[in-house]
């Protein structure tokens, strides 16, 4: 389920937002409840709303007062800006890195990429 | 208060089931012994021995078992005391009430079967039928030897070894009681008649049986108003 | 209900077993009681239920001191491996007794309860399993819906399907009617994810109270070079540290900024999450002197005081 080392409530987050950018959570669509988060998780309330939280305050999430917790409409578009801007960050750097670590030369990585393309 | 009506009512069960176990046992050897040897008392009076020591038992049990039940279920000790005094009141007279059936039950038996049912030994009571004495004699017998239970119980609960200091006012109690109703005292290696102490009569049986059951308790009291539960009994 | 402990002292003739402990709860929450064997654990429930006076300091739940006062009393439930409210006959008299007892006592979601422990009415109490025994005080403990309900290791003996039935039912109760719940253990892998707060205590005294995530947060373990990991490590709170060759790894107690993470990245440090089991260890190991150093003049940074 969730490994119990980083911080529960950023992995309910991140699982989440990566609903959000894969489509299977749309805009305007309602979440579970941090309770059926916290039963199906087997976690505390709190730690689920912890969550929660979190995400209404990125924008991901907005709250509708006696109802629940609803995926914002811009979530996805914005999700996927923030990601666009870390990727070379996150991705494509330590790919690099690697690839120098272990001996691959960058032009088989760019050669792999464009067959990739080519195939797509 | 609240009363006590679970507490008194599963001793109630408890004592019946035996008291029925009891009486077909102690009939059974009545039989046998009509049938193997001579009949000429009452068995039922030899049988009674051995409820007291039963009463002891549920007097050591209630401090042992339920007094860490209630405080378990956010009862004070308080709450515990009053509801286990009121407990052994209406308890004693039920196991008296017992006793005195199993007398007449026996009574029925005997003149039916044309046996004669004599008593062995000193009692406030002259035949098994006077309900009333029979009635106050277990009734004073039981009262004392509840709570020297409790007493007892209490003292072990609380200072395990340390509780053996307690036996000899148990035995204390005891004697004080039986002496109220006239009986011998028969417990393991002593056994001495107390008649001669005082000449019992209803009035003073009760009084006595009553001092007693309030000194128990107030003896009692002391050992478990601020009794930390056990971690673990051994 | 809330609970207040202040300097509370609990001696056992010439031994004391908690030692001015000080800290609050403000109640309506999950909180984990953690500590080693014979750090105090279940005598400070014993007092926090009543079921032993406190030596010295205070101690009040909702309030009001506890010891002998029946209107708070009622409204708390300590369910311990010695069997208080279960050591009688059969199943069926332990929730005779419970149903009388108890002010909010809930017989039908005792019975569901039975059935999903897979315990019967009519079983002895003396016969039964050690398992079978913690599930029956985990039935007597949540279907008394006291205020303040606390299980002190209520899972010995039982397997890893009645845990996880154990630790459904808690929490899916605890949604429904919201209380003071304190589950004391040693399977802190299992039950952490349970807490929204956590009490760590050692040899009678406290360690650490604070919510169980920002305790996650604020641990980190520091993996790279040995001379750099020395030196990033210089003058936070180092609450142990390995080494393998010329790898060195140490766990750090406290928040990193930004810049700490950024510095340690340059570095080649690798940053990473500890468990709570390895906070709660390296937290309690090893005697008095031992322990972590902790800057004395420096008290925010202290994780050993009451933080919250």
């Amino acid at each position: 389920m969730f490994d119990d080392r980083s911080p529960i409530y950023r992995q309910i987050a991140d699982r989440i937002k990566a609903d959000v950018l894969s489509g299977a959570l749309q805009g305007d669509e309602q979440v579970m409840s941090t309770n059926q988060y916290a039963a199906f998780y087997r976690i505390n309330p709190a730690t689920a709303a912890k969550a929660f939280q979190q995400l209404v305050d990125e924008g991901v999430l907005y709250k509708k007062r006696g109802i629940g917790m609803f995926v914002s409409p811009a979530a996805r578009d914005e999700l996927r800006a923030q990601r666009r801007e870390r990727f070379f960050a996150d991705v494509v750097d330590p790919m690099v890195a690697e690839a120098k670590a272990i001996g691959i030369p960058l032009g088989d990585i760019v050669k792999r990429i464009d067959e990739l393309e080519r195939n797509a | 208060m609240r009363f006590p009506s679970r507490l008194l009512a599963a001793q109630i069960y408890f004592a019946g089931i035996l008291w029925a176990a009891f009486y077909a046992v102690t009939t059974l050897i009545t039989i046998c012994i009509a049938i193997f040897g001579t009949l000429d008392r009452s068995v039922w009076e030899g049988a009674t021995q051995v409820p007291r020591w039963f009463a002891l038992f549920v007097g050591v049990a209630l401090v042992r078992e339920f007094l860490p039940l209630y405080i378990a279920h956010g009862q004070t000790r308080r709450q515990f005391g009053a509801q286990a005094a009121v407990t052994v009141a209406l308890y004693a007279p039920v196991l008296s009430a017992l006793l005195v059936v199993g007398y007449l039950l026996e009574t029925l038996l005997y003149s039916v079967a044309g046996w004669t049912q004599e008593l062995a030994r000193p009692h406030l009571f002259a035949s098994p039928t006077q309900v009333p004495l029979v009635f106050t004699e277990y009734l004073v017998e039981f009262l004392v030897w509840i709570v020297a239970g409790t007493f007892m119980g209490a003292a072990f609960y609380r200072w395990q070894g340390g509780g053996l200091l307690s036996i000899p006012f148990g035995i204390g109690l005891v004697v004080l009681g039986e002496a109220a109703i006239g009986a011998d005292l028969r417990l393991p290696f002593i056994s001495m008649p107390l008649g001669v102490v005082s000449t019992p009569t209803v009035l003073t049986a009760l009084a006595t049986g009553l001092g007693c059951f309030l000194l128990g308790l107030a003896m009692t009291w002391p050992i478990i108003r601020d009794v930390p539960l056990r971690n673990r009994l051994t | 209900m809330n609970i207040e402990v202040s300097g509370l002292r609990v001696n056992y003739g010439d031994v004391r077993a908690i030692d001015d402990m000080t800290f609050s709860l403000d109640g309506g929450k999950i909180y984990g009681l953690l500590g080693r064997n014979g750090s105090g654990k279940t005598t400070l429930m014993s007092v926090l239920a009543g079921f032993r006076r406190e030596s010295g300091g205070t101690v009040r739940v909702g309030g009001h001191p506890v010891f002998e006062n029946a209107a708070i009393t009622r409204e708390i439930c300590l369910i311990r491996d010695a069997g208080e409210t279960i050591d009688i006959d059969k199943v069926e008299d332990a929730l005779y007794f419970a149903e009388w007892l108890r002010p909010h006592w809930d017989a039908a979601y005792a019975g569901e309860l039975l059935d999903r422990f897979g315990l019967r009415r009519n079983m002895k109490v003396k016969e039964m399993s050690k398992g079978q025994r913690s599930a029956l005080g985990v039935v007597v403990g949540l279907a008394g819906r006291s205020q303040l309900t606390m299980f002190d290791e209520s899972y010995l003996g039982m397997d890893a399907p009645s845990r996880y039935a154990f630790y459904d039912a808690l929490l899916a109760d605890f949604m429904e009617h919201p209380r003071t719940i304190i589950l004391s253990t040693h399977l802190i892998e299992e039950y952490s994810s349970l807490f929204e707060e956590v009490v760590i205590i050692d040899r009678g005294r406290l360690v650490l109270h604070e919510e169980s995530q920002t305790l996650l947060s604020r641990g980190t373990s520091v993996t790279g070079p040995a001379g750099q990991v020395e030196a990033f490590t210089a003058g936070l709170t180092v609450l142990g540290a390995k080494r393998l060759g010329p790898t060195a790894s140490a766990m750090v107690y406290g928040d990193l900024d930004e810049a700490q993470r950024r510095k340690a990245r340059e570095a080649g440090l690798e940053l990473g999450p500890i468990a709570m089991q390895d906070l709660f260890v390296h937290l309690t190991e090893g005697s008095g002197d031992a322990a972590p150093a902790v800057p004395a003049a420096d008290a925010s940074a202290n994780p050993f005081g009451d933080a919250r």
